[in-house]
C-alpha cells in the first residue's frame, strides 16, 4: 500500500499547492511562496523515499489506489528513480528562485501555480507505468508550460514563441498518441514494463517499426532537434525560472520517453541510425551556432539543442544509461547556469583581466591530441576496454577529443609553464571523472535497461562517421582562431549564427511575422 | 530628383551634418560592466520639457511627463497646492498655456490623447503587405549589432577591425533572413550599396526626397527605432571625442537603418510614395509645443513645486547646530543620496562625529589597474579624462600577482573547454553533478559577492611630490576640509555587494566611472598621510595635526557595512580609535538598515537585509537612488539632524573659504557635481515617465547580450536606463519623477556669473532640467532662479511646526 502511494505523493503535494495557488493569483499572495518550495521539498523527500523503495524491495509497478492501476500508476526503477530524483531536486531550487524573483510581480500567485503545475506533470510524466498515464502526462505538461510560456501574453514576440512551441507540440502529442495505439495493438497491454519485456524476449508485433518512429519523432520534437529547433531559441520570452525548468526539466522528456521504451527502440535498427544521423547532426550544427551567439540565453538555448542532440545520438547508438547520464549531468548543469545568466556582464569582463589568450599552433593542437588519446588508453586500461561495447568506446573517444581542446590551450607556445600544469591536471581529472561517472551510471541501470548490441555493418558505418566528423570538428575547434577569422569563415558563421534559417523557414510557413494575427 | 554636380556637393554635405546632428540627439549608453547613468534628454538639454514633448510625440510616440490621473492624485492628496499649480502657471514662459488657475485644473481631468509617431518607412510597408517590418528590420539589425559589439560571449567572435558599415555589410549580403521573409535581393541590394557610408546616407536620402528636409526629425527617428544600440554607438562617439578623436559608428547605424528604408521604398513605392510625401511634409513642419505639450510641462513643474516647498519647510526647521571643537571622528561619504541615510545615523550615534559630502571619486582620476589584470578601468566621472594612473600592488606582491593571473588564465581555459563545440559535451558528462553542490551553494545563499581584498592602490608611474602636493590641496579645498581635523579621518567611498545582477555596476559609484569607490579612497588617503605631502600642505596654509590618520573605508550600499582598509595607514597608535570607530560604524550600519528595510520588499527588518544581498533571485537588493529629489551644496550644519530620507545628495561647500579664491569650487561643483547628478535624477526621470523607451525593462525577461547590455526577452534591440524592477516595487513608483532640485548656499552673483560662463550648464537650468536655489545664511532656501540670469525670492515658508516631523 505504501510503496503504491510514495511515488505519488511528490506530485500530489505539487498539484495541491498548484489548487491552492488558482485562490491568490495576484501580487503578494501570501504564504503560497513558503506553500510551493514546501511542496517542492517533500516532492523531493517523496523521490529519495522512491529511491530507498527501490533499494530495498527492487523494482515493481505500484497501483494507485481504486483505479486499477488503469490511469493512475506508477513504475519504481531505476530510469524513474532518477529522473524523479532529478526533476524534483532542480524544481525545489527553480521554485525556491520564483518565490524571491517573481517577488511583487502582478500575478505571481499564478505564477507560482502553473510552475507547481508543470513539475507535477513532469514528475507524474517520469514515473508513468502504464500507456494512458505516460500521454495524459506528456500533454499536460506541454499544456502547463504553454502557460507559462504566455505568462507575458501581451507582447508579440512571446505569441509568437508560443504559437510556434504550440505546433510543434501538438504534433509531438500526435506522435505519441500514434505510438501508444500502435503499441496496444500490437502487444495488447496498457503496461509499459509488459511491452517491454515482451520486445526484449524479441517479440516483434506488426506496427512496432511505425511504433517506434512515431516515439523517435514525438522525441525529436520534443528535444528540439534539427529542423525543428526554432521554438526553442525563443522561449527566453518567459521569466528566467521558467527557461531553467524548460531547460532542465521538461525537455528531457524526449530522450527520457527513448530510454522508457528502450526495448522497443531496438526493434528498429534503422530508426535508431536516424537518430544517430539527426542527433549527429544537431549536436554538432546546435554546438557551432551555439558559439556564434552574444546574447547569454540564446546561447545557452542552444546549448541546450546540441546537448540534446548529443543526447538523441547515444540513443541511436543503444547507450541507454550513458543517455540517462546525459539527461541528468546537462539538466543540472543548465538549471544552474540558466539562473545564474546574470553573472554575464562579470563573466565577460573577467576574460581580459588576466592578460591575452595563448593561442596554440597546429603542432600543439597535434600533441594535445596525442595526449588525450594516452590519456584515454590508460584511462581505457583502468576501467577495461575489453569489456566495453564499441559504441562506448567510440563515445569515449568523441569526448576526449573535447579534453585535447582544454589541453591544446596549455601546450599553447604563448602559455606558461604553471598554465599547462594547470590545464593538464583539469584534463586528467575531467576524463577520470567522466569514465567513472558512465561506469557510475552504467551499474546503476544494468538491471532495468537493455545491453547495447554488437555492432552491425550499418552501425559500423555510423560509428566512424560520427568519430569523424566529432573528431574534424574538435580538431578545428582547437585550432580556433587560426581560420576563424578568414573572409571565407565569415559567411559560414553568418548562416550558422542563423541556424541555418530552419526557424526563419518556419516563421516564414505559419506567417508568423504578419501584422493581420489575430494576438 | 536630377540635381547639378554643385547643388549635390552642398546637398551632401546639409545632409552629413543633419547625420551628424540626429546622432547628437541621441544619449550615451555605457557598458554594464562599468556603467553610469545618463540623462536620457542629453540631446534636448536646449529644449523645454514641452519642446521636448513635442518632439518625442513626433520620432518617439511617447510622452516625457506622467499620465494626467498622477497629477491628479497628487492634487487630490495634497501634494500639488493651489498655489503650486498657480506659480507653476505663472511661471511658464510658453505661448498657449492655460489661461487661469481654472483652466488649468480642468484640464487635468481631461485625458491626453496617446501620442502618435510619424511613420517610418517600415511602417508603411508594414501596412502594404502585413508583414511586421519595423520589428524585422530591428531583430535583424540586432542579431547583427549583439555581435559586432559583443566584448567577449560568443567564443566564435564576429570579424573585427572593420567599421560598422563595412561589417554589417558584409553580414547582411550573406543573411538569407530578409529573403525568407519576403523582401526580394534585399543582399544584392546591400552589396551593391555605396561602400562609403556618407555617399549611401545621400543615396538614399535622394531617392527618399529628404535633400531639403533641412530637419533632423527623421533620422533621429530611425535611431531611435534601433534602441540601446543607437545609444551605444553614441557612447562610442562620446568616448572617441573625449580623447579628442572622433568615431562614425553611431551615423553608420543611421546609414544601414535607412538602407533598409531605402528598400522597403523601392519595393512598395507605387503603393506609399503618396503617404510618404505627407510625412515628409510632416516632418519639415516646424517643431512647436502644443497646448497639451504645455499643460504637461506646467503640472510637472507644479508637482516639483510642492517637493521644494517641503524641502522648503524642512531646511527652514530649527534644529540645534553641531557643536564647536575638535571632532573624534570626520568622515567623508559620497555625496550619493544613500549616503544621507548612513550619515545622519553615523551622527546620532556620537556628538563629536562628523561628516562631509564630496564626490566618491575623492579627486583622484585614475585610470586604473586592479591587481593581477590587465584591464584598464576609468575610475572617474565620465565627464572627464583620467589625469592619473595607478595600479594594485607594490613590485613585492609580483610572485602572487602571476601566480593569481595563471589561475585566472587555467580558469579562463576551462571556462573555453565548458563552451566550446564537441568539448562541451565532455565537460557536461565530466562535471554535471559538480553543479548539485553550486545549485544548493547559490540556491540556498551560502554564496557571496567578493569585497575587494586587492593590495594597496600606487601610483603608476609614480608622482612628483609637486604634484602630490597640488592634488592634495585641490582636493582638500574642494571638500572645504581645510581646518579642525579630527584624529581620524574617513575617507568612504562606496560600492554595492550583490550577486547574479547585470546592472551591478549601476548600484556601484557613478562618481568612480561605476566601479565600487574603495580604489579611490585608498589613494587619497596615501597621499594625505605622505608626511612629505603633509608639509607641503602646511606651507600652503592647510594644517593637518601629526595625531591626524586618514582611513580609507567602502560603505557597501546593500548592506551598509562600512570595510575599513587599516592595513594601508603607516603607523599603529590609533588601534583604540579605530576599534571605537568601527563599533560606532556597525551600530551606524544597523540604524540605516532598519530605515532601509522600510522601503524595501520582502525586509520584515535590518536582519534580512545581508540575506537580500546573498539572494540571486533578488531583483531589489536595494534602492539606490530612486527617490532621489535635491542636490545641496552648504556646510553640514544646515542638513544636519534633519531627515531627507534619502532623498539629497549632500556637498558640503563652504563658500566664505571659497570666496577668496573667485569662486573656484563653486564653478567646480556647478559644473561637475551637479551634472552628474542631474544625469542620475533624469534617468531615473526617463526611466519612469517613459519605461518603454529609457527604461531597460523587465528583469525577469533580461538576457544580457555581449557583457556590455540587455535584451529583454528573446531580441529586440537593447536596452538603456533603469529596469522597471528599479523604479516600481510592484505595485507603486519607488521614484517620483520630479527633477532635481540645487540648492547652493553661496551669493547669487557668483553663481550667475558661472551660468554665463558655461552654456552647458546654463541649459539645464534655463530649460528646467535642474531647478537652482540660492539659500541664505541660515541654511533656507532664499532665491530662486527664474532663468535669463535672474533670481526671484521664494516665498516665506510657514512655519513647519508639527511639519518638521513628517518630512
Amino acid at each position: 500500500m505504501i510503496y503504491d502511494i510514495v511515488p505519488l505523493i511528490a506530485p500530489a503535494v505539487l498539484l495541491l499547492a498548484a489548487a491552492i495557488g488558482f485562490w491568490v493569483p495576484g501580487v503578494r499572495p501570501s504564504l503560497l511562496s513558503r506553500l510551493v518550495e514546501g511542496a517542492a521539498l517533500v516532492g523531493f523527500a517523496a523521490a529519495i523515499a522512491s529511491a530507498c523503495l527501490l533499494l530495498a524491495v527492487g523494482p515493481y509497478t505500484a497501483a494507485a489506489p481504486g483505479l486499477q492501476g488503469m490511469l493512475v500508476s506508477s513504475r519504481v526503477d531505476a530510469v524513474s528513480v532518477v529522473m524523479l530524483l532529478l526533476v524534483s531536486f532542480v524544481g525545489w531550487i527553480v521554485l525556491r528562485y520564483s518565490a524571491s524573483y517573481l517577488c511583487n510581480e502582478p500575478r505571481q500567485g499564478a505564477f507560482l501555480s502553473w510552475m507547481a503545475a508543470t513539475l507535477a506533470a513532469v514528475l507524474l510524466l517520469v514515473q508513468a507505468s502504464n500507456l494512458p498515464h505516460l500521454v495524459a502526462a506528456w500533454i499536460a505538461t506541454s499544456l502547463c508550460l504553454h502557460k507559462l510560456l504566455l505568462f507575458y501574453g501581451d507582447r508579440i514576440q512571446v505569441v509568437r514563441a508560443a504559437r510556434k512551441k504550440f505546433i510543434v507540440a501538438r504534433i509531438g502529442d500526435v506522435a505519441l498518441v500514434a505510438a501508444a495505439l500502435l503499441l496496444v495493438s500490437g502487444y495488447g497491454t496498457l503496461d509499459i514494463a509488459a511491452i517491454l519485456t515482451a520486445a526484449r524476449d524479441g517479440i516483434m508485433p506488426a506496427g512496432v517499426t511505425w511504433a517506434a518512429g512515431f516515439l523517435a519523432l514525438a522525441a525529436i520534437l520534443k528535444s528540439a532537434q534539427f529542423p525543428f529547433h526554432g521554438w526553442l531559441t525563443e522561449v527566453m520570452e518567459a521569466p528566467t525560472p521558467v527557461s531553467a525548468l524548460l531547460h532542465a526539466g521538461v525537455i528531457n522528456a524526449g530522450g527520457f520517453l527513448l530510454i522508457r521504451f528502450a526495448d522497443v527502440m531496438l526493434l528498429s535498427p534503422a530508426i535508431l541510425a536516424g537518430l544517430v544521423i539527426l542527433g549527429g547532426f544537431t549536436a554538432l550544427f546546435g554546438g557551432l551556432a551555439m558559439l556564434t551567439q552574444s546574447a547569454v540565453k540564446n546561447s545557452l538555448a542552444w546549448s541546450t539543442i546540441a546537448q540534446m542532440g548529443f543526447m538523441i545520438m547515444q540513443c541511436g547508438l543503444a547507450l541507454f544509461p550513458l543517455a540517462l547520464l546525459h539527461i541528468v549531468a546537462h539538466s543540472l548543469y543548465k538549471a544552474h547556469a540558466f539562473l545564474a545568466s546574470g553573472t554575464a556582464v562579470e563573466r565577460v569582463a573577467s576574460i581580459r583581466k588576466p592578460g591575452p589568450i595563448a593561442i596554440p599552433s597546429g603542432r600543439a593542437v597535434m600533441r594535445a591530441f596525442a595526449l588525450a588519446l594516452a590519456i584515454y588508453a590508460a584511462i581505457g586500461f583502468v576501467f577495461g576496454f575489453a569489456a566495453k561495447p564499441p559504441q562506448a568506446i567510440a563515445l569515449g573517444a568523441i569526448l576526449i577529443f573535447g579534453v585535447a581542446y582544454l589541453l591544446a590551450q596549455g601546450l599553447a607556445d604563448a602559455a606558461p609553464r604553471a598554465l599547462t600544469r594547470r590545464t593538464a591536471l583539469y584534463a586528467v581529472a575531467a576524463s577520470v571523472s567522466y569514465f567513472a561517472l558512465q561506469t557510475g551510471a552504467e551499474w546503476i541501470t544494468a538491471a532495468t535497461l537493455p545491453p547495447t548490441p554488437q555492432p552491425l555493418p550499418l552501425e559500423w558505418a555510423l560509428l566512424t562517421l560520427t568519430v569523424v566528423s566529432f573528431g574534424l570538428v574538435a580538431v578545428a575547434q582547437a585550432l580556433f582562431p587560426l581560420w576563424s577569422d578568414h573572409p571565407a569563415a565569415a559567411g559560414l558563421r553568418v548562416h550558422l549564427s542563423n541556424g541555418l534559417y530552419a526557424n526563419a523557414l518556419f516563421d516564414r510557413l505559419i506567417g508568423n511575422w504578419s501584422t493581420r494575427h489575430p494576438s | 530628383m536630377k540635381t547639378d554636380c554643385k547643388t549635390e556637393f552642398t546637398d551632401r554635405q546639409t545632409i552629413r551634418m543633419t547625420a551628424d546632428a540626429a546622432a547628437r540627439q541621441i544619449p550615451p549608453l555605457w557598458p554594464l560592466a562599468s556603467s553610469v547613468a545618463v540623462n536620457p534628454f542629453l540631446g534636448q538639454i536646449g529644449r523645454t520639457l514641452a519642446e521636448t514633448g513635442a518632439l518625442m510625440k513626433r520620432v518617439g510616440g511617447f510622452s516625457v511627463t506622467m499620465p494626467r490621473d498622477w497629477y491628479q492624485q497628487r492634487i487630490a492628496a495634497g501634494e500639488i497646492s493651489d498655489e503650486d499649480l498657480a506659480s507653476a502657471l505663472a511661471a511658464s514662459r510658453h505661448c498657449g498655456k492655460p489661461k487661469d488657475l481654472f483652466a488649468l485644473k480642468a484640464a487635468v481631468s481631461t485625458k491626453r490623447q496617446e501620442p502618435v509617431a510619424l511613420p517610418t518607412l517600415a511602417e508603411l510597408a508594414a501596412r502594404v503587405d502585413g508583414t511586421d517590418w519595423p520589428g524585422l528590420v530591428a531583430e535583424r539589425i540586432s542579431a547583427w549589432a549583439g555581435g559586432y559589439f559583443d566584448r567577449g560571449q560568443a567564443l566564435w567572435a564576429a570579424p573585427r577591425g572593420r567599421s560598422a558599415w563595412a561589417a554589417w555589410r558584409a553580414y547582411a549580403t550573406h543573411d538569407l533572413t530578409p529573403e525568407i521573409m519576403g523582401l526580394d535581393g534585399f543582399a544584392a541590394f546591400v552589396a551593391e550599396a555605396p561602400e562609403n557610408p556618407d555617399e549611401a546616407i545621400a543615396r538614399a536620402s535622394a531617392r527618399l526626397g529628404l535633400a531639403d528636409l533641412g530637419s533632423t526629425g527623421y533620422f533621429h527617428q530611425l535611431l531611435m527605432s534601433l534602441g540601446g544600440w543607437a545609444q551605444f554607438a553614441r557612447y562610442e562617439l562620446w568616448q572617441a571625442e573625449l580623447a579628442g578623436a572622433s568615431d562614425a559608428t553611431v551615423t553608420d547605424l543611421l546609414a544601414i537603418r535607412l538602407l533598409w528604408e531605402e528598400a522597403l521604398f523601392v519595393r512598395h513605392e507605387a503603393q506609399i510614395a503618396d503617404v510618404w510625401r505627407e510625412v515628409r511634409g510632416a516632418h519639415q513642419a516646424p517643431l512647436s509645443p502644443d497646448a497639451e505639450d504645455v499643460i504637461d510641462e506646467i503640472l510637472q513643474e507644479a508637482c516639483e513645486r510642492g517637493v521644494q516647498r517641503r524641502l522648503a519647510q524642512t531646511l527652514a526647521a530649527p534644529a540645534e547646530r553641531t557643536g564647536e571643537g575638535r571632532p573624534k571622528l570626520q568622515a567623508a561619504f559620497c555625496i550619493d543620496v544613500r549616503s544621507e541615510v548612513f550619515r545622519r545615523a553615523l551622527e546620532s550615534i556620537d556628538p563629536s562625529i562628523r561628516t562631509l559630502g564630496f564626490a566618491g571619486f575623492f579627486g583622484m582620476t585614475t585610470r586604473h589597474r586592479s591587481f593581477a589584470s590587465d584591464a584598464e578601468e576609468l575610475r572617474l566621472p565620465v565627464l572627464l579624462n583620467p589625469a592619473l594612473s595607478s595600479c594594485s600592488g607594490h613590485q613585492s606582491d609580483l610572485p602572487r600577482d602571476l601566480s593569481t593571473r595563471y589561475r585566472a588564465r587555467a580558469k579562463r581555459a576551462w571556462g573555453r573547454f565548458k563552451l566550446a563545440a564537441v568539448s562541451s559535451f565532455a565537460f557536461v558528462e565530466a562535471m554535471g553533478p559538480v553543479y548539485i553542490g553550486k545549485l544548493l551553494r547559490d540556491g540556498l545563499g551560502f554564496g557571496s559577492a567578493r569585497v575587494s581584498c586587492d593590495p594597496v592602490p600606487r601610483f603608476e608611474p609614480e608622482l612628483a611630490l609637486e604634484h602630490r602636493i597640488g592634488a592634495a590641496e585641490t582636493v582638500l579645498r574642494a571638500m572645504s576640509l581645510t581646518q579642525n581635523f579630527a584624529r581620524v579621518v574617513l575617507l568612504a567611498g562606496h560600492g554595492a555587494s550583490v550577486v547574479n545582477n547585470p546592472h551591478a555596476s549601476g548600484l556601484n559609484c557613478g562618481a568612480c566611472g561605476g566601479y565600487s569607490g574603495e580604489v579611490n579612497a585608498r589613494l587619497l588617503a596615501g597621499l594625505l598621510n605622505d608626511e612629505r605631502v603633509r608639509e607641503g600642505l602646511a606651507e600652503r596654509g592647510i594644517a593637518i595635526p601629526h595625531d591626524t590618520v586618514f582611513v580609507a573605508a567602502l560603505h557597501d550600499t546593500t548592506t551598509d557595512r562600512v570595510t575599513l582598509f587599516e592595513g594601508d595607514r603607516p603607523s599603529g597608535d590609533h588601534a583604540a580609535d579605530l576599534k571605537r570607530i568601527v563599533q560606532w560604524l556597525d551600530k551606524a550600519g544597523a540604524v540605516s538598515r532598519g530605515e532601509r528595510a522600510l522601503r524595501l520588499p520582502r525586509a520584515a527588518s535590518q536582519d534580512d537585509i545581508a540575506r537580500r544581498a546573498r539572494n540571486w533571485a533578488e531583483v531589489r537588493p536595494e534602492w539606490a537612488l530612486a527617490g532621489c529629489q535635491a542636490f545641496i551644496a552648504a556646510p553640514r550644519d544646515r542638513t544636519s539632524r534633519r531627515n531627507l530620507a534619502g532623498r539629497a545628495f549632500l556637498h558640503d561647500y563652504d563658500w566664505r573659504q571659497d570666496a577668496e579664491r573667485g569662486f573656484g569650487v563653486l564653478e567646480l561643483i556647478m559644473t561637475a557635481p551637479v551634472v552628474v547628478a542631474s544625469w542620475i535624477s533624469l534617468q531615473y526621470y526617463g526611466s519612469t515617465v517613459a519605461p518603454r523607451i529609457f527604461g531597460a525593462g523587465n528583469k525577469l525577461l533580461h538576457n544580457v547580450v555581449g557583457g556590455i547590455g540587455v535584451l529583454e526577452g528573446n531580441g529586440g534591440t537593447l536596452r538603456a536606463g533603469l529596469p522597471w524592477q528599479s523604479v516600481h516595487d510592484g505595485e507603486r513608483l519607488a521614484h517620483d519623477p520630479v527633477r532635481l532640485s540645487v540648492c547652493i548656499e553661496a551669493p547669487r552673483q557668483a553663481m550667475t556669473d558661472i551660468l554665463e560662463r558655461h552654456e552647458g550648464a546654463r541649459a539645464l537650468f534655463e530649460n528646467r532640467w535642474l531647478h537652482l536655489f540660492a539659500m541664505d545664511d541660515e541654511g533656507r532656501l532664499a532665491y530662486r532662479y527664474a532663468g535669463e540670469l535672474s533670481w526671484e525670492p521664494v516665498e516665506e515658508t510657514r512655519p513647519p511646526h508639527r511639519m518638521a516631523a513628517v518630512a
